[in-house]
């Protein structure tokens, strides 16, 4: 023992008393560029010092031995020198650039993200509920971007000459079976999310990842808030019903409830809609969404959870009947989703998530009865390793079930039963490779087994991007998408195939001090779309899979908040050219939906002396294609061009609460969406028609909103 | 037993000897800092956080460092590489000692910098979580003159520009003044700072 300490005590004055060591060298770049500012370090000690602006660094240390000089720079990747001391001399240390989400080359091919990342942002979250004539509907919102056309009457998003059923939606990587509220034909629907529970969205025009599918044209991603950032009430009365919010924060764990019920009806009575249409009693909803979320030290757990019940009874013109058609829905829904994240040790990721849905609807249609019910659930497995901040992979596997039942009974009695099971099994991989911060690739694939269709696919897909200079980027995307025919069809024909479609596309982003510039070339190609040879799809329609279309465009967004003080707007213009054969069309033809030319104006403006902050958006989509009987041409005929201007004032009446204004299609412009013609041409030979238009040309909406928290700090400008 | 006693006694020198080493570098970081010299004194603390390990104040000087420089910063990638650095080392500094009011306040103020930078994007996500750090760190610690500062001085900010009276906040700065004189922390090179901004602050209140 004594001696073990007088060799401690020897070896301690031997440290104390040698002679220090000098260490000395150069720091550069790749390309000899010298890196200033570097710490430059013996690991665990204070012995260390910073390089100069010509790269250079010298330091003195009393360490001996084999020690490990460090070396790190930000945006650089740390390097190590393992030596002896005595050898740590004029070194030329060459740093390798990290690989880095902040000034690093993104896919950004076919996604538009709107969240808290800056970089990759392209709308933020408050954008969502501040953009006049959304009215804080997220699906609203992204009607502004380019890709998608404005069909006024329906509420859905079209996404590149593609219908509304070719977009899934996903709460934490877990499918939507009913991401909209049901409605009548013609009176527009919104989706049923409140945006506050929301952190960040991915809205994907095409080529999006491996991980997504069953959508022909597109997927909206949502997700949910991690950790809210305070606790309080929100109480809202609007013009239309009110609302009810509140956040509970204990520690880690935490709930978010927000409750709304909303009815149409005095609404109706001081201004009623009347344009083809008469409502017997308004739309009616009340409901409620609840999102927990339990943080760990390497996990997150949240349960997402919405219940609605809604109600409508209206009467509809219709050309081919004397009478105005009457229309009853009764709609209850409720849905759940869970999902869990969990870090293991050595860089793997594991996510796994469950949803399941229960819709019912109960429909009066003049004097029948439809009945359905749709039970939906999801179970998704996903492992994602990071093998180096270069490659990372991503390995999952799912199940989706779907079970629709559906009766229709006829007041003579006649009862007709339809419906479908699904099971449908996917499995995916891909691969993120960072080959330097101005090159980077994904490849992937997606292998689908669907049981009602009795079929196997495989989806190709990729994405990559070349950064061109410091602010701007090239970005290429091609997959191969499948999606089962829609419900309508599948309940009574199970012996098709899938629906499917190529995308190929090539973007470029110019992004520079808060302004944003994309452009976006497309081309799209549809086949084995799904015909029949009645006007709806029906019991003993002849259905077959021997559609097909394309669809080939031209985006442009441009977004600017710097150039004027307290103004922040964009423009969106889409071009777009498509064509298809697939339901009960004669031969290849433009549908209704994809008016070529669609333009976006959203401009905000903050006015700091009125506390205010006042929105103009302005719309145009070029004329709508229509058939006319009367002439032997198929769709040929274009309605006027669509307008829209909508306006939209938040007043901050003090720190809590916030008055609210806003007018859709303020000029009152007089839109028309298609023409209904006659089922049988008139004494003359003629087929008559009618115009469909919106139930009323604009729309009034006032709300007060109120916060209530500890602080007496917060209002709901971030919720509107 | 003599054994044990020369082991304590070298064991306790070499306590000193590593104690020394720490004051050593925190003073020379510090006047670093002092010296305006913000990559060097960055470093250092950084240094110092790495060799020490498991104490949590070297890695609230990082952050403060980086924070403070990011004030009037108008470089967004500097700016963004200096706020980026100052909340990793902050949420280090939280891993290693939860609960703690001066890194609340700390990690408000990066937000508050950002802020500073673009109040138009950041103020509206950000305002809301350095409320709820303010309330946080204020339960934790109702006497601590940065916390009760800082709250007061953030609260102040919206008083005015809603035009509202902030008197009522000008009280709570000049408590925060009272606390200052008898707050006492005995760890070494626990945060000081504060006092001088909150008698600035008050003087606005009187002009």
């Amino acid at each position: 023992m004594k001696n073990s300490i007088i060799v401690l005590i020897s070896f301690f004055s031997f440290w104390v008393s040698s002679a220090q060591t000098t260490i000395s060298g150069t720091v550069t770049d790749k390309s000899g560029n010298a890196i200033s500012g570097a710490n430059v370090f013996l690991e665990g000690t204070y012995d260390g010092a910073s390089t100069t602006d010509e790269g250079s660094f010298f330091f003195e240390t009393l360490e001996t031995g084999t020690q490990t000089l460090v070396i790190s720079a930000l945006a650089y990747e740390r390097h190590y020198e393992l030596g002896e001391v005595g050898y740590l001399k004029n070194l030329n240390i060459v740093m390798i650039e990290a690989i880095n989400q902040l000034n690093g080359v993104t896919l950004t091919a076919g996604t538009f993200e709107a969240g808290d990342n800056s970089k990759v942002s392209v709308l933020k979250p408050l954008d969502i509920v501040t953009t006049a004539g959304a009215l804080a509907d997220v699906v609203g919102a992204l009607q502004t971007l380019p890709g998608t056309t404005t069909v006024n009457e329906d509420g859905r998003l079209f996404v590149r000459g593609g219908g509304a059923e070719e977009t899934q939606v996903f709460i934490d990587g877990i499918r939507v079976f009913q991401p909209f509220f049901s409605t009548a034909q013609d009176i527009p629907t919104r989706s049923r999310f409140s945006p506050m529970l929301f952190k960040g969205i991915t809205f994907s025009t095409g080529g999006y990842s491996a991980e997504y599918g069953q959508a022909l044209s597109s997927v909206l991603l949502m997700n949910t808030t991690d950790v809210p950032d305070q606790e309080k009430t929100d109480v809202g009365v609007l013009s239309v019903g009110a609302q009810l919010a509140h956040t509970k924060i204990w520690g880690n764990e935490s709930l978010s409830l927000n409750t709304q019920y909303i009815n149409l009806a005095p609404y109706e009575t001081l201004i009623p809609s009347t344009q083809g249409m008469r409502w017997n009693r308004p739309f009616e909803s009340f409901g409620g969404e609840a999102v927990f979320r339990s943080k760990g030290e390497r996990s997150i757990f949240k349960l997402y959870t919405g219940f609605n019940h809604s109600n409508l009874d209206i009467d509809q013109e219709d050309i081919n009947f004397d009478d105005f058609v009457r229309f009853r829905l009764n709609n209850n829904n409720l849905y759940f989703n869970s999902s869990y994240k969990f870090y293991l040790e050595n860089d793997w990721i594991i996510n796994t998530g469950a949803s399941i849905s229960w819709d019912a609807n109960d429909i009066g249609f003049m004097e029948n009865d439809i009945d359905n019910n749709e039970t939906a659930g999801h179970v998704k497995l996903k492992v994602k390793k990071l093998f180096s901040n270069r490659f990372s992979l991503n390995v999952g596997t799912e199940l989706f079930n779907v079970d629709y039942e559906e009766t229709f009974t006829s007041p003579d009695g006649f009862r007709f039963e339809s419906g479908f099971d699904d099971a449908l099994w996917a499995s995916f991989i891909e691969g993120d490779i960072f080959f330097s911060n101005d090159f980077t690739l994904k490849l992937g694939g997606r292998l689908e087994n669907t049981s009602v269709l009795n079929e196997f696919s495989f989806s190709p897909r990729l994405s990559l991007a070349y950064k061109s200079g410091e602010f701007s980027q090239f970005s290429m995307a091609y997959g191969d998408f499948y999606q089962n025919p829609i419900r309508d069809v599948l309940k009574f024909d199970q012996s098709l195939v899938s629906e499917r479609t190529s995308h190929y596309i090539f973007n470029y982003q110019y992004l520079n001090n808060g302004k944003t510039f994309r452009a976006e070339a497309y081309y799209k190609d549809y086949a084995n779309l799904v015909k029949f040879n009645t006007e709806f799809p029906q019991f003993g329609s002849d259905f077959n899979n021997d559609g097909s279309g394309y669809a080939a465009g031209l985006d442009i967004f441009w977004r600017d908040n710097k150039s004027f003080k307290n103004l922040d707007y964009w423009v969106s213009y889409s071009y777009l050219d498509t064509e298809r054969n697939y339901r009960n069309f004669l031969d290849s033809a433009t549908p209704n939906f994809a008016p070529r030319h669609n333009f976006s104006l959203v401009t905000k403006y903050w006015a700091d002396k009125l506390r205010s902050q006042i929105g103009l958006t302005y719309q145009f989509g070029s004329g709508r294609p229509y058939d006319n009987p009367n002439t032997p041409e198929f769709m040929a005929e274009r309605t006027k061009p669509f307008n829209n201007l909508s306006f939209n004032w938040a007043y901050l009446i003090d720190q809590q609460k916030i008055l609210f204004f806003s007018i859709g299609n303020a000029l009152g412009i007089n839109n028309i969406n298609n023409y209904q013609y006659t089922n049988a041409p008139n004494v003359d030979g003629l087929f008559e028609r009618r115009a469909i238009r919106p139930a009323a040309d604009s729309f009034f909406f006032v709300g007060f909103f109120w916060t209530l928290s500890d602080d007496n700090k917060s209002n709901q400008l971030d919720n509107l | 037993m003599k054994v044990k006693i020369l082991s304590l006694v070298l064991l306790t020198s070499v306590c000193m000897v590593a104690q020394d080493q720490y004051t050593k570098g925190m003073t020379k970081a510090l006047s670093l800092w002092g010296e305006g010299k913000i990559v060097e004194a960055s470093n250092l603390f950084e240094r110092i956080a790495m060799a020490e390990e498991d104490n949590w104040i070297p890695y609230y000087y990082v952050a403060q460092v980086n924070t403070v420089a990011s004030f009037g910063e108008k470089d967004e990638r500097k700016l963004t590489q200096q706020l980026d650095r100052a909340k990793e080392f902050v949420d280090i500094a939280k891993r290693l000692s939860p609960n703690n009011p001066e890194l609340l306040v700390q990690e408000a103020n990066i937000n508050m910098a950002w802020m500073a930078y673009d109040g138009a994007t950041y103020g509206p996500m950000l305002s809301g979580k350095n409320m709820q750090l303010y309330k946080q760190a204020l339960q934790l610690a109702p006497e601590n003159p940065r916390v009760v500062y800082s709250k007061a001085n953030w609260e102040m900010g919206a008083a005015r520009y809603f035009g509202k009276d902030t008197a009522p906040y000008c009280k709570d700065v000049e408590r925060a003044l009272e606390l200052f004189a008898t707050f006492e922390n005995d760890t070494p090179f626990y945060p000081r700072w504060g006092e001088d901004q909150a008698k600035a602050v008050l003087e606005q209140c009187k002009g």
